[in-house]
């Protein structure tokens, strides 16, 4: 393990959310000083909005100049390696600083809505923005991460930070998902902290100092040295645990429920940064895992529940008539499609289960926050009564089409760029009957999301239907979302297929370059990345 | 060797608490049976750190003591004390019996698993680290078997604890940041559970897990 450079940008970057999120959390003053007069009540709600803007700012530009320094100079750390970003937690920054900032935009028009339409009132508008700060913070706390008791502390706190936005509207069935959503995760995590404790305790019998023991960098450094059977033990943990959080079947239960409750901006945070974030914790043990037993046991483990996810969940996504519903299924199914790649294992295969972590994150924000635009117009998310949304409003049904043409994998958009890698990957290590079971079960959803463009998208609106779409402040940070999806199905930037191969790189713990692009984006390169994989040969092997 | 023997004597103790915790008539008794526990593994803790040597465990018993043996059962005994569903009684889905041997199935598995450890740190304390797991389990066991939503917090708590001690025996000279941090998250999280608790008793009038099913499919 190289050298990290020491960086005041971690720090700096975890306190802005925190400390706005205790300003509005905690401070008595601002509840006691709510005007009851509406006019005043705005204001107070203006100020509110200007200290979130604020604080997705922050998050997005520090994150972004984190970025850029661990692209230039590789990772950097703080507190004594408490603290990290590598290649690998900085695509997972990227996306809490991206998504944060765009679902925190769209958030200002939706919740402005949710007031006006009185299902919440000023006190809540409060509430709503701190948890978002506070949750923002949980996660990049997860991904900065070099201390594994904090990565399970960080985990378990974006659970307890995000409750109260999915149970935010009060009502019996929020409430609901909100309790399914504690419980059953923070049970999951307990598992994840048992794993974790097993191996640290390992660790510390090994290492000569236990303060070496407790960081994920020194235990990649030493996975060799540690006892095989404590090791599969703990992996097993930490899969069930995180994996929980991470919404693989048949630890998913909570996932639908807090999805499809929760305001849409969180569920589009949810669904795009959260999964991925606790992701990110499981490919952490899995590198540790590889290093002690190899990639049979980890791999097998990963290919099993990573197809199970897929196959379960896209016939339940067939069948949901909700359409958040329907949406948070459809997330099951994307991670079983990430961890699948993960199991496919390979240069490959790593770098398509990270690029479709991005390319999921991106689409299924823009499709939650799309579903919240038709949950303001249509004020159901019934997919029956959904109806015609192309004419009742024009733009939304646009971005709904693209989101459901997007998610089915269809060209030119990105969810088909990683898709493409990942069933490369697979044919390529010789994974050719598990690549079929996945299109196959890839087909059912696409007749679903079809279908959605059919009945729902087309259609006949309502004739009592008002026609005029949305206002602009909701439709702004969805076209900023919607010009990501579609860029980078046409082709992955050069940073971003830079970032995924360094990060490939970590999760192989070697220099492995896997070409990361569309397939028509430099045509003569993927041919050779067909070369690289079976081949397992390095970019500068190629190039000769 | 007799430090360890107090060690390994005092886990049996803990497997009793945690069925006195599960079993109790109502989650303030719980609450009251989860801070004896606590007591227990504190002393735990002290046992350990003498038989160790391990400076890092005393502080550990003291941060113990603080937070689950005062704050965590305080703040639940007084949120709890005044939710009560009398229609679910004691919310257990099995005959106490039933559950008593569950516990025993799960303490004689863990036992299995316990000793197939080959850490030369496990050595004189295999019992005590076949209890910190049973714990574990009885604890997931006490959230899966309860109808009473306050009740499955203390499933956790047990579970928490039972990693808590697996962690105590393993690595006895862990930094003691590390025991904080799950300490600390302890804390949060059921104080996050009992507001949450709190509020659906509020809304719903009930704290049956069984009527908390609108949400299906």
């Amino acid at each position: 393990m190289t050298a990290m450079v020491p960086s005041i940008l971690p720090p700096l970057l975890l306190i802005g959310p925190l400390a706005v999120a205790v300003f509005l959390l905690t401070l008595p003053w601002f509840r006691e000083s709510l005007p009851e007069t509406l006019a005043s009540d705005q204001d107070s709600v203006a100020l509110l909005e200007r200290i979130h803007l604020g604080s997705i700012a922050y998050v997005f530009l520090l994150s972004a100049a984190a970025l850029v320094q661990v692209l230039s100079n590789g990772a950097i750390a703080a507190f004594g390696d408490w603290l990290f970003v590598d290649a690998l937690g900085a695509v997972f920054m990227m996306l809490i600083g991206v998504v944060g900032l765009l679902t925190g935009l769209y958030s200002i028009a939706y919740i402005r809505h949710d007031l006006e339409s009185g299902a919440i009132d000023a006190g809540k508008v409060r509430v709503y923005y701190g948890f978002f700060s506070l949750f923002l913070f949980t996660m990049l706390l997860a991904v900065t991460a070099n201390n594994i008791i904090m990565m399970w502390a960080a985990i378990e706190a974006t659970t307890l930070g995000s409750a109260f936005l999915v149970g935010l509207y009060g009502q019996k069935s929020s409430l609901e998902a909100a309790w399914k959503y504690v419980v059953i995760c923070t049970v999951g995590v307990a598992f994840g902290l048992y794993g974790t404790v097993l191996v640290f305790s390992n660790a510390a019998d090994v290492l000569a100092d236990p303060h070496q023991a407790v960081l994920w960098t020194a235990l990649v450094g030493h996975a060799g040295e540690l006892d095989p059977m404590l090791v599969k033990l703990a992996f097993v943990f930490a899969l069930i645990g995180f994996g929980t959080k991470a919404g693989i079947f048949p630890m998913h239960a909570w996932l639908p429920d807090a999805h499809s409750e929760a305001p849409s901006p969180v569920s589009g945070l949810l669904s795009g940064v959260l999964l991925k974030c606790a992701l990110l914790i499981v490919i952490r043990f899995y590198v540790i895992t590889v290093g002690t037993v190899g990639v049979g046991f980890p791999q097998t483990l990963l290919l099993t529940l990573g197809l199970l996810s897929v196959g379960v969940s896209s016939l339940l996504f067939f069948v949901q008539q909700d359409l958040k519903r329907k949406l948070a299924y459809s997330s099951i199914e994307n991670v079983g499609l990430i961890v699948v790649a993960l199991g496919i294992g390979g240069p490959l295969g790593i770098a398509a289960a990270l690029l479709h972590a991005i390319n999921h994150s991106v689409t299924k924000a823009l499709f939650f926050c799309t579903a919240g635009n038709v949950l303001m117009k249509y004020g159901t998310r019934d997919l029956r009564a959904v109806k015609g949304v192309l004419r009742a409003a024009p733009a939304t049904g646009l971005l709904m089409m693209a989101c459901a043409l997007a998610l089915a994998g269809f060209p030119p958009f990105n969810i088909f760029v990683s898709e493409f890698m990942v069933f490369m990957a697979g044919l390529n290590e010789g994974y050719a009957w598990i690549m079929a079971l996945v299109a196959l079960f890839l087909c059912i959803t696409i007749a679903g999301l079809v279908k959605i463009v059919a009945d729902s998208v087309l259609g006949k609106s309502p004739e009592t239907m008002a026609k005029g779409d949305v206002g602009w402040k909701a439709l702004a940070p969805l076209g900023v979302l919607a010009v990501l999806v579609l860029t980078l199905g046409f082709a992955v930037p050069q940073p971003l297929s830079n970032l995924v191969q360094q990060a490939t790189a970590v999760v192989m713990n070697g220099d492995s370059r896997p070409v990361v692009a569309t397939p028509w984006q430099h045509y003569d390169t993927v041919r050779a990345g067909g070369l690289l994989v079976t081949g397992n040969l390095s970019q500068t092997e190629i190039s000769k | 060797m007799n430090g360890f023997l107090i060690v390994n004597g005092l886990s049996g103790l803990l497997i009793v608490s945690s069925l006195l915790v599960t079993l109790a008539g109502n989650p303030a008794n719980s609450a009251r049976f989860y801070a004896l526990q606590s007591f227990i593994l504190v002393m735990l803790f002290v046992a350990l750190a003498g038989a160790t040597g391990s400076g890092e465990l005393y502080l550990w018993s003291f941060t113990a003591l603080l937070t689950k043996v005062i704050l965590v059962p305080a703040i639940m005994y007084r949120t709890f004390r005044r939710l009560s569903d009398p229609a679910i009684g004691s919310g257990a889905v099995m005959p106490t019996a039933l559950s008593i041997v569950g516990a025993a199935v799960a303490v004689i598995l863990c036992f299995g698993v316990a000793s197939k450890v080959t850490l030369p740190a496990a050595d004189a304390i295999k019992p005590a680290l076949a209890v910190s797991l049973a714990l574990f389990f009885i604890g997931l066991g006490c959230i899966v078997a309860q109808r009473n939503i306050l009740k499955q917090v203390f499933g956790y708590c047990l579970m928490e604890n039972g990693s808590h001690l697996t962690l105590a025996l393993l690595a006895p000279n862990a930094p003691e940041l590390v025991e904080i941090g799950i300490a600390t998250d302890a804390i949060f999280a059921v104080v996050v559970m009992a507001a949450l608790g709190s509020r659906i008793f509020d809304t719903l009038h009930t704290l049956d897990a069984r009527q908390l099913t609108s949400l299906k499919g």
